[in-house]
């Protein structure tokens, strides 16, 4: 069976070039001298030899029968899959229903509202390479209306500190998506007024103790990237 | 169908860097359970389950290959386990499945993960590959995340404060000081924390700071399981195993707001929901509890007799990650209702001296963390509790944790977001 290609937009030129400097050979090696032993207070030293081996690739990777919530973010549309027997809109989308009644039955796309509400969060000081200059963020985990499952998305537009569970969101396409989940983040919609439980808000020095964390990530990020994060 | 038993074991201490390559670091477990154990005959060994998680932080597929040769078990049949962070409790099951079927006698459960080859934040990438990679990744999520997040909505159901997971930081860092293994110890002495460290340490992602998560770590432990019959020929004192019970949950920790499968399960649970909160279409264990454990829970305790776990265990290890991880998890295994998890560490309970202590050894944040290895260490120290030993092994200042008289104890571990896990119930004649 053939396929066609639809449409196309490859960087794979560049990252193939990329993904082959240096795969696999040994540009570089250090020797140190170092514990060896399996207990503490019973250990001695040897010398180990440390090799320097980076690796690179790219992979060409399908989304599968749920593409169309991708490609929708090219089109800045929002989208998620409903159930025809039991009725549950998922979002993030699923093409056939996990309702053990349903027995895998195939769903049906419907458009989604652009907000939502923050089910869950945790901020950011710290993560993975490829996100180290957006620190900090808002990872949070937003209930779009109208689905019954919760999107992961960062938060933006709103100091990390006032945030909280409950909180109603906007959901807002960056300008230029490239089709994936960071093309979407949530502004607070109106008022920002935390419940009277909220996790973070209801100990005010933990608010400030945040504040003054935040402030050493802010600080480090301009150093090592020359951005500034802050909300102002 | 016989009785399967732990016999004996070795642990190469935790650390942030061992040198050793890996099949050097599980030699070193190998041989200081041999050492203990004159009477075995490596020959005797019927099979081989091997543990560890990551083929790509350290560039190698099959491993275990090389492990299983450079042993010289190379003529045995030998098996992969790898869930994530369930690999190691999941290893032990299965060869608890092999023994008890009557197919093997003598199986080695040998675990090690080398996860310091690459940068921290590149082992945290790495790490975050055995998430959803199309969603919950992408977001610039990883684990530490991911469970802050499940954590926040915990605290705020349910009330813990962020300075009961430091209590639970402080009893797990001070109880691994006396641990030979433990990488906290390597690292920063013998000295006891207070809650104030905890704060003073940094906020890793809100609210957890990095006294409230596991480390980084590399090391091997190895673990020996028998049958009846063939435990008695090498030991006076086996520990045997229970009651086991597993446990899956959803791969992505937002869909748990209307996942099915969960529904009417666990009626009780579901009605212990805040009344102001919106309520979503499967309330248990949605994002807030690890609904996993509780079924492995369930079944382990039903295989072993157990009614009411807080009276009838003696001890715990929890695999905890992350503190408010242990906190949940007393809940989810029936240590106490929903949303009182916190009401354990504000009253003592599970401190050493309490009546259901946890986290003996110091455990994931304490003791360490090499993923494959995490928990035939933590079952090797409750072998170690029952059969009497640990100031044996450990040097006589663990006679502070030493839990003389204890008869029964339970593991649990697990992979994910609670995505995957198991518990097992430990007990001595």
């Amino acid at each position: 069976m053939e396929e066609k290609i639809v449409e196309e937009k490859s960087a794979l030129k560049e990252w193939i070039a990329w993904a082959r400097k240096g795969n696999w050979s040994i540009p570089g090696y250090r020797i140190v001298e170092a514990p060896k032993g399996p207990k503490l207070g019973e250990t001695t030293t040897a010398r180990y030899m440390i090799v320097e081996r980076p690796h690179g690739v790219t992979y060409q990777h399908s989304l599968g029968l749920v593409s169309k919530f991708f490609e929708g973010l090219l089109n800045k549309e929002l989208w998620g899959a409903f159930c025809p027997k039991c009725g549950t809109t998922y979002c993030p989308p699923r093409a056939h229903c996990w309702n053990p009644d349903c027995k895998v039955v195939e769903t049906d796309w419907k458009r989604l509202p652009m907000r939502g509400e923050i089910w869950t969060y945790s901020v950011m000081l710290f993560s993975a390479t490829a996100f180290m200059e957006k620190l900090p963020f808002v990872l949070a985990y937003v209930k779009v209306d109208g689905a019954d499952t919760a999107l992961p998305m960062q938060i933006k537009g709103v100091r990390p500190e006032d945030v909280y569970i409950g909180m109603n969101v906007d959901l807002n396409f960056v300008d230029e998506p490239k089709g994936d989940l960071m093309d979407l983040y949530g502004v607070p919609s109106g008022k920002v007024e935390p419940p009277e439980n909220a996790a973070l808000q209801r100990d005010p020095e933990s608010v400030e103790r945040l504040k003054g964390d935040l402030e050493k990530t802010y600080e480090f990020v301009l150093k090592r990237f020359g951005i500034d994060n802050r909300i102002r | 169908m016989t009785r399967v038993a732990m016999i004996g074991g070795g642990i190469s201490r935790f650390d942030v860097h061992r040198r050793e390559v890996a099949e050097e670091l599980v030699a070193q477990a190998y041989k200081q359970m041999l050492d203990g154990m004159p009477e075995l005959e490596t020959k005797d060994i019927e099979a081989v389950m091997m543990s560890y998680f990551s083929d790509h932080l350290n560039q190698q597929l099959c491993m275990g290959w090389i492990i299983q040769d450079y042993l010289g078990l190379s003529t045995k049949p030998g098996y992969r386990v790898e869930s994530g962070g369930s690999t190691p409790i999941d290893a032990i099951i299965n060869a608890y499945f092999l023994i008890k079927s009557g197919y093997y006698d003598l199986i080695l459960v040998p675990g090690w993960e080398k996860m310091s080859e690459v940068d921290t934040a590149k082992t945290n990438e790495f790490i975050a590959a055995a998430s959803d990679t199309d969603w919950d990744f992408t977001v610039g999520g990883y684990y530490n995340g991911y469970y802050a997040a499940l954590e926040v909505r915990h605290m705020h159901l349910y009330g813990e404060t962020e300075e009961d997971l430091h209590r639970i930081a402080v009893k797990d860092h001070n109880n691994a000081v006396v641990n030979p293994f433990s990488q906290w110890v390597s690292q920063h002495g013998t000295g006891k924390i207070t809650v104030d460290d905890v704060w003073d340490s940094r906020l890793i992602c809100w609210p957890y700071r990095s006294l409230n998560i596991a480390n980084i770590s590399e090391g091997a432990s190895v673990l020996l399981m028998a049958s009846e019959d063939v435990a008695k020929k090498y030991t006076d004192s086996p520990v045997w195993f229970e009651g086991i019970g597993l446990g899956t949950d959803s791969m992505r920790p937002g869909d748990r707001l209307a996942n099915w499968a969960w529904k009417g399960l666990y009626p009780e649970d579901e009605a212990i929901y805040p009344a102001e909160m919106a309520v979503p279409k499967t309330p248990y264990p949605e994002m807030a509890n690890f609904g996993s454990m509780r079924v492995a829970a369930d079944a382990a305790y039903k295989d072993a007799g157990i009614e009411d776990p807080m009276r009838e265990l003696d001890f715990a290890e929890i695999f905890a990650p992350y503190n408010g991880v242990e906190l949940t998890l007393w809940e989810d295994m029936r240590f106490c209702k929903r949303g009182e998890g916190k009401t354990l560490i504000r009253e003592g309970v599970v401190e050493k001296t309490g009546e259901l202590p946890t986290q003996l050894s110091g455990a994931l944040t304490a003791q360490g963390h090499p993923v494959g290895a995490s928990s035939m260490a933590m079952a090797l120290h409750i072998f170690w509790q029952l059969t009497e030993q640990i100031p044996k092994v450990y040097g006589s200042k663990a006679s502070s944790i030493q839990q003389s008289g204890a008869e029964k104890a339970l593991i649990q571990g697990h992979g994910g977001t609670g995505c995957q896990g198991g518990v097992i119930i430990f007990g001595r004649d």
